[in-house]
């Protein structure tokens, strides 16, 4: 069944390795009823991690909604209160520290932590 | 043996990212590090845009390699950047505006700086509160050889008028949305210092395209900031450039600000010149060690100023004792500094770090809060434990 799959497959599909094994290494937003709305309205233009890294209070929240709102993030008037109180929830002062990946260079050398 | 359904799930991430303008990480199977060509071991703080922090330990040497250096991006890097086909435009505040190639850019007689570049938010993870922005720890920061001609000698070939007290910079970023283009300005007096440059190299290699190929501007002493990467015009302006990243952006409170405060525009100033500050590279934080005989290692640089002196303190702050300062020294380079201690028992240690400059600037203890996190330089520390 699975080789009968393959056959039927783009080649150019397959020549993309290095996509296929991504998705589950991109760091998704915390699951909730805004999960969906913020990633796409924060993910077109910078990735979860910048996101991922905050602990912000939500009075700070509240102006970065804003900001980026101004700056082109869309996110319908009515979700606003809603994208706010989610970000402050999952991302507010008292969350567990943040901690990053290590990149490595294209020698494929293993990144340490 | 892959799955059908990782298999699917490998296609759809594939069709989506298709959709991306810009290119996408990748990873090694069965690894979380994330593959990003000639940046080897750095703590990722994001991919888009992409800011790469370099981990304490390699600020052992006095260059940092280029492998090793940090990366801060505002925006998405050129996604296309041909150098046959750059150009750099000098007008504004000019009698003879021109544009320059490559190749007449390289024809400029070259200078070298030897400067540590820092980012004005490294140590922003340490404030408290936290402040919104990139969540650097200690690693923002790195120094270079950079070369290229002197930025007034640019300048002089346009010649500048009179009126021209400030220069601008634009660089080829990449900018999504509504998001302001990343543009600042510097004082005409930093511009034409002789130290000040559009640098084409760094650590005598043409520049990686993540520093700014094929040129940047290099402002000896300041903020990362100042040092606009991918350049491609020059502006002469009458007054300071009005924009984002001039104001509100890179300001700080004129008077010290509570934590927490909100401060007016009208009371905030630019950031420019670095502050004095030093970092312990060895032994690491949290580090076990089976010697209690130690060699304490770090880098200390001051912007402008020089290091005069840096002092180690094995209990806590309590006391204090001169570090050897290394000889590799340029006018807008850190020292390696180095302080062999024994430690008189087994047990828990603190071990603090403390430069002083040629203006009498010294560290703080705890780093000074303001609202965007900017110039902490608060006395760095590890714990470590002596079998």
């Amino acid at each position: 069944m699975w080789h009968k799959f393959l056959t039927i497959v783009p080649v150019s599909l397959l020549l993309i390795p290095c996509l296929w094994t991504q998705s589950t290494h991109i760091p998704e937003l915390p699951s909730g009823p805004m999960q969906a709305k913020a990633t796409t309205a924060c993910t077109e233009c910078h990735e979860t991690r910048i996101i991922l890294q905050q602990r912000l209070s939500k009075a700070a929240w509240t102006k970065e909604v804003d900001k980026m709102v101004k700056w082109g993030a869309v996110v319908d008037p009515q979700d606003r209160d809603t994208l706010i109180d989610y970000l402050s929830a999952n991302f507010g002062v008292d969350q567990k520290e943040y901690v990053a990946d290590r990149s490595t260079s294209a020698s494929g050398k293993r990144g340490t932590k | 043996m892959i799955s059908r359904r990782k298999f699917l799930q490998g296609v759809s991430a594939a069709t989506l990212a298709g959709s991306f303008a810009h290119p996408l990480p990748t990873w090694p199977a069965d690894d979380t590090s994330l593959t990003i060509p000639g940046k080897e071991e750095l703590i990722v703080r994001s991919y888009r845009f992409l800011d790469l922090e370099t981990p304490v330990e390699y600020f052992n040497s006095w260059l940092t390699p280029s492998n090793h250096f940090f990366v801060r991006n505002h925006m998405h890097e050129p996604s296309t950047l041909d150098p046959a086909e750059w150009k750099l435009s000098i007008g504004g505040e000019v009698d003879r505006p021109y544009t320059l190639t490559l190749a007449e850019l390289s024809k400029i007689e070259k200078h070298s700086v030897v400067n540590t570049l820092e980012c004005a938010g490294n140590g922003r993870a340490y404030h408290s509160p936290k402040v919104p922005g990139v969540q650097w720890q200690k690693g923002a920061v790195g120094t270079a050889r950079f070369s290229g001609p002197r930025l007034r000698a640019v300048l002089e070939r346009a010649g500048v008028k009179p009126t021209g007290k400030h220069v601008m910079f634009r660089g080829l970023d990449e900018v999504p949305g509504k998001v302001p283009p990343f543009i600042r300005s510097i004082p005409i007096e930093k511009a034409t210092d002789a130290d000040t440059l559009v640098a084409t190299h760094m650590n005598n290699a043409v520049l990686a395209k993540h520093h700014g190929f094929p040129a940047r501007a290099l402002v000896s002493g300041w903020i990362g900031a100042a040092s606009c990467k991918w350049l491609t015009e020059i502006k002469v302006l009458e007054r300071e450039f009005e924009g984002n990243f001039m104001s509100p952006g890179y300001r700080m409170p004129n008077q010290p600000a509570k934590p927490g405060e909100t401060v007016k525009p009208e009371d905030t100033h630019p950031v420019t010149g670095l502050n004095v500050k030093s970092l312990i590279s060895s032994p690491s934080d949290s580090a076990i060690l089976n010697s209690r005989t130690l060699n304490i290692q770090g880098v200390a640089w001051a912007g402008e100023a020089d290091i005069v002196r840096v002092e180690v303190s094995a209990d806590g702050g309590a006391s204090w004792q001169d570090a050897q300062l290394a000889a590799d020294r340029a006018r807008y380079a850190w020292r390696l500094w180095n302080f062999k201690w024994k430690a008189p028992n087994s047990g828990d240690f603190v071990i603090a770090a403390r430069a002083t400059d040629s203006q009498g600037r010294t560290q703080p203890s705890a780093p000074v809060w303001n609202p965007s996190g900017y110039l902490n330089n608060s006395i760095d520390q590890v714990r470590i434990h002596v079998a």
